[in-house]
């Protein structure tokens, strides 16, 4: 088999124990893997309703074929299961190491079932699978996770296995069930969004060390090698790639504000003063970069390591990305860079996603500045720009202590407590991240329809030739987010591979690695149907196009460039592109189309 | 002739790894790879497999190199009876670099876009 495995690794933590299974064929060739494979599972094997905290929700670590095989940027992979924040489907990406890590012990998907008595930590390498208790490593932060398990792996076996592992954990955050946990990896990376870190926490897992000295099979070794550097060729030469590779994503945020699309003070504004220094990237590297770190195989390198000039900070992370720059620092009303670093290394090092923490705080301080949350109620006090609170209630709420145990479920529950749910900025309960939707339309309506709730990984920007003329942005919204579900299956990097960049590439690196015959139109009805089922996961688990909406203060209040989104006049057509009736279901015939007729029925 | 290695130019991304495994046994699988990084949360540092040798050796020590430790034994480019890398996983035959034939090609080299690699001639 090329590029697949073929191997489903099935961990049952209520029994302490495992099992190997072998992939269906078909499913592969329908879903790809990644994200597909994860959303096809869960749609099969959990009932949508069940308490996403729960043991009955399982947990998928996913692959896909491209995992593993040096296609450029194609070093990620997905966490898949269902978010204890949205209630809804979650499919988290995430780069670094596992993913080819994962692959080389020889699955491609990881599923993790039930919940441990205690708390334990996954060993995989290769065939040689464990369950060992993991009561020593509870409570610490992420990185102290991996360097004591290093350690031990170095012990017990020898340097260059303890090189070769990665390890995903949780910190503080996901142990203590906070609804936005995420599960970091390899020292910085993180699949942040959703909350998968919280169902990690609920299984009593703090954490997945995985090596392996298995091979992945390229059907077209020598056509996959010439393609691969015909890329590289043109990476070296291409000021796209050329700009990812310099500034990561330490480019956008300057960019963002000049544009007045940077969210600022829980979207009150697309502007904020203090972020003109970053109009110059370099301001920003020469501050704080460390070196390039790269995923597996991505010669871009877009992730960076960075220091803070505080001798209490003193460890490295990766980031702060531009959407953590965003949402913990403009969105706050912090625009002080080392600030802005400290809060990026408290996040990563607890466990918890950078954006939903700066939205949950944001909204926070916004309410406190109305005058609906009270001092005393905070614990501190909560206005704008002030930076010792937010550091005091990060730390809560890793902890849920205080009033961080109100914090630890989102945005959302905090402004309806306070009788305000309008003040929270999010899709779905989950924060929207850094882009301004008054500032760029059509991402307002991508925010709105994501399946995972608002999320700056579903979205392409229209900035881009061929993106560009507003009379197409819905249809397009459309196709690129069916293309990214493609991406996401393979499992390529988004940040590389969105909209109509490297459109073209998917298709290549797949045909020679599987050796399938995937087609451009095979795979668009393949994002076309992992969106649909996503679709169909979420409207059993009870939302609805309902919840295809946008806090009123993107639609109605008018806050950036006098304009606002007019969803109720996107969505209806969104409806329609999709093959969908006019509430957001998608019409038996389109499921027919899919291959998806079955599905509608089932649970 | 041999590859010199400009360990803070590399980014970790192990496409070196990928691009010698591709090249010698047309399947990608880091351990039967005679380029390997030694990843650190503080550096990436590409080892090239040298010749074989029986001995048990001397290289137990630390290195300093630009004010950094580094293990000897991680340095040392030697395939070896201790060492875990540049063994094929089944048969333990010593791995060692070959340049990707005649003429010299270095397959790690062409792809390692951080250009932490380089053929020198001396």
């Amino acid at each position: 088999m090329f590029g697949w495995k073929g191997k489903i690794l099935r961990v049952d933590l209520s029994q302490g124990s495992y099992s190997v299974e072998d992939m269906p064929l078909g499913l592969t060739r329908d879903y790809i893997g990644g994200r597909g494979l994860g959303v096809k599972m869960l749609f099969d094997e959990i009932d949508p309703r069940v308490e996403a905290l729960g043991p009955e929700n399982k947990l998928i670590f996913a692959t896909g074929p491209l995992t593993g095989t040096g296609a450029p940027a194609g070093g990620r992979f997905i966490v898949a299961s269902k978010s204890p924040l949205t209630g809804a489907i979650a499919n988290s990406c995430c780069g670094g190491y596992f993913g080819a890590q994962l692959k080389f012990a020889g699955y491609d998907l990881l599923i993790i079932e039930g919940k441990a008595p205690e708390p334990v930590y996954l060993s995989i390498r290769s065939e040689e699978v464990a369950i060992k208790p993991a009561g020593h490593l509870w409570g610490k932060w992420t990185t102290e996770t991996e360097t004591l398990l290093k350690a031990e792996i170095k012990q017990e076996f020898n340097i260059w296995e303890a090189s070769d592992t990665s390890i995903v954990s949780i910190g503080p955050a996901g142990e203590n069930r906070v609804r936005f946990a995420c599960v970091m990896a390899d020292g910085g990376r993180a699949a942040g969004r959703s909350g998968m870190g919280a169902v990690m926490g609920s299984k009593n897992l703090k954490a997945i060390a995985a090596s392996g000295r298995g091979e992945v099979a390229i059907a077209d070794s020598e056509g996959f090698k010439k393609a691969v550097m015909d890329f590289l060729e043109e990476g070296r030469e291409n000021n796209e790639l050329e700009k990812r590779h310099m500034w990561g994503t330490w480019s956008l945020p300057g960019r963002a504000n000049k544009t007045g699309t940077q969210a600022a003070l829980n979207f009150q504004a697309g502007y904020f003063k203090p972020f003109e220094v970053f109009e110059d990237p370099a301001f920003i590297r020469d501050n704080i970069r460390v070196r390039d770190e790269a995923c597996f195989g991505c010669p871009f390198a877009c992730s960076k390591r960075s220091r803070i000039k505080d001798p209490d900070y003193p460890g490295t992370t990766k980031g702060p990305e531009h959407e953590t720059m965003a949402l913990v620092g403009s969105n706050c009303g912090i625009g002080d860079l080392d600030d802005i670093c400290r809060a990026n290394y408290l996040c990563n090092e607890l466990g918890m996603d950078t954006i939903t923490t700066g939205a949950t705080i944001s909204c926070a301080m916004e309410l406190f500045e109305s005058g609906y949350l009270p001092e005393k109620d905070a614990g501190c006090p909560l206005n704008f720009g002030n930076t010792a609170s937010m550091f005091q209630l990060i730390k809560e709420t890793s902890r849920r202590q205080g009033f961080g145990d109100l914090l630890a479920d989102g945005g959302y529950a905090v402004a309806e407590k306070y009788g305000h749910p309008e003040l929270f900025m999010g899709v779905k309960k989950q924060g929207m991240p850094a882009w301004h939707p008054q500032g760029i339309e059509v991402i307002g309506l991508q925010y709105a329809t994501s399946n995972v709730g608002a999320c700056h990984t579903k979205a392409t920007l229209p900035m881009y030739e061929g993106r560009k003329d507003p009379a197409h942005h819905v249809e397009w919204t459309k196709q690129d987010q069916d293309t990214l579900a493609v991406a996401d299956s393979s499992v390529l990097c988004w940040i590389i591979y969105h909209g109509p960049l490297w459109s073209e590439k998917p298709l290549v690196w797949l045909r020679a690695v599987t050796g399938v015959d995937y087609t451009a139109d095979s795979l668009a009805l393949i994002g076309e149907r992992i969106w649909n089922l996503e679709r169909l996961f979420n409207l059993k688990a009870g939302l609805s196009g309902k919840d295809d909406n946008l806090p009123p203060r993107i639609t109605d209040e008018p806050r950036v460039n006098n304009q606002v989104v007019h969803l109720d006049r996107m969505l209806p057509e969104y409806y329609r592109w999709r093959g969908w009736d006019e509430s957001g279901i998608p019409t038996p015939e389109k499921l027919l189309q899919l291959g998806l007729a079955g599905e509608a029925g089932a649970k | 002739m041999r590859i010199k290695v400009d360990y803070t130019r590399c980014t970790g991304c192990k496409l070196c790894e990928v691009a010698c495994s591709l090249q010698h046994t047309g399947t990608v699988n880091p351990w039967r790879s005679r380029i390997r990084v030694f990843i650190t949360e503080e550096y990436c540092l590409p080892v090239i497999a040298g010749p074989y040798t029986e001995a048990a050796c001397n290289s137990k020590g630390v290195r300093v190199i630009d004010g950094r430790e580094l293990d000897e034994c991680v340095l040392c480019r030697a395939s070896c009876p201790v060492k875990p890398i540049f063994k094929e996983p089944d048969t333990q035959i010593p791995l060692k670099c070959d340049f990707c034939g005649e003429p010299p090609d270095p397959q790690c080299i062409r792809w390692c876009a951080a250009e932490a690699l380089t053929l020198v001639d001396e």
